[in-house]
């Protein structure tokens, strides 16, 4: 048995439904925080990723709690995560240099669904997530998943087998 | 695949199904970029103004403000005040007889406090100040829906400015009566 790995996809889905529900539930304090990022221009892309955004972490973080789908859900996590780390680093860059402050002083909220935090522990933090999504995609977490893929095919989809 | 498209179809149906969903067509942020000064401190008044002055907007300092709170045409309704911070923070507090107006959510109370403000001779809008463009943003709205130019301040200090000075404040619905729990 490997408690650990099922642990770290505990980990990782609740938070991200946690963190998904944050958001999801007070849409307008994050449209206005991604507007802040300055990556979109388009009305209707920025409300598309201010509205989906979290219920997208929300929906993943489920299917990860519930084993379901389990590689597919940790990929689209890492794939919001990747870009969404990188585009916080560049605005903590930008904000470094209007406070003229070590960049670890930088202190803000970057939607990520947990108020205002310094940029050092964020990119940290995101960073172990992102490497937990990873080790979920390389196969591991499969004890209690109630359908580990989608295929039929795989013979681990069963968690009998797992 | 799978999972990002049922996770899309999961996400747009969340977002359609919640009372607090945004509606994807509408620009909630018209008019020049003007992308919020990347600083913890509020900009100083005079950006506040320049930056309401260039949606063209009329701006007003915390001494009109209170002089139009206390003018008698403020009792007839003919000057109203217009709080756009949204529910939460102005159930905790607002000035005293403001409306609410959601802009993100215009359906509930626009139809309100429409005919007032067309009635009113002047209408100041306010949110919480400094870098908050929600009044600028709710006062374009009233002008779209019918509200003369002419009509419309924006108080830029806002909420906060307004609580600094120890001015009146009500709490819960307009005209509650009801002074906010600090103040007492």
């Amino acid at each position: 048995m490997d408690f650990g790995s099922v642990a770290a996809r505990w980990l990782l889905g609740a938070l991200f439904v946690y963190t998904g529900l944050e958001k999801g539930l007070d849409p307008v304090s994050f449209l206005k925080l991604v507007r802040q990022y300055d990556i979109v221009q388009t009305p209707f892309l920025l409300n598309s990723i201010a509205a989906t955004l979290p219920w997208f972490e929300v929906f993943c973080g489920m299917l990860l709690l519930a084993g379901i789908a389990v590689r597919g859900a940790a990929l689209t996590l890492a794939g919001i995560l990747i870009p969404f780390t990188a585009v916080v680093w560049h605005r903590a860059l930008i904000l470094q240099a209007a406070r003229a402050i070590p960049f670890c002083a930088v202190k803000f909220d970057c939607g990520c669904g947990t108020g205002e935090v310094f940029i050092c522990g964020k990119l940290l933090e995101n960073a172990g997530l992102i490497l937990l999504a990873l080790w979920l995609l390389a196969g591991r977490g499969r004890q209690f998943a109630l359908r580990y893929s989608l295929s039929n095919s795989n013979p681990s989809s069963s968690p009998s087998q797992s | 695949m799978m999972v990002v498209a049922a996770a899309a179809g999961f996400a747009f149906a969340a977002n359609q199904l919640s009372p607090r969903g945004l509606n994807l067509a509408r620009d909630y942020f018209p008019g020049p970029a003007s992308h919020p000064a990347p600083s913890h401190k509020a900009p100083p008044l005079a950006e506040t103004d320049r930056r309401i002055k260039e949606k063209g907007l009329q701006p007003i300092d915390r001494a009109q403000a209170e002089r139009l709170f206390h003018d008698p045409r403020c009792q007839q309704g003919l000057v109203m005040f217009v709080d756009a911070r949204g529910e939460a923070p102005y159930a905790q507090a607002h000035i005293p007889g403001a409306y609410p107006l959601d802009r993100y959510h215009p359906e509930k109370d626009l139809a309100a406090d429409l005919t007032p403000c067309q009635n009113a001779d002047l209408v100041v809008v306010y949110c919480a100040g400094g870098d908050c463009e929600e009044a600028e943003y709710t006062a374009l709205l009233l002008r779209d829906a019918g509200v003369p130019a002419q009509k419309l301040f924006v108080y830029g200090g806002g909420f906060d400015d307004w609580s600094a000075g120890h001015l009146p404040l009500e709490q819960g619905e307009r005209n509650s009566g009801l002074a906010p729990v600090k103040n007492k």
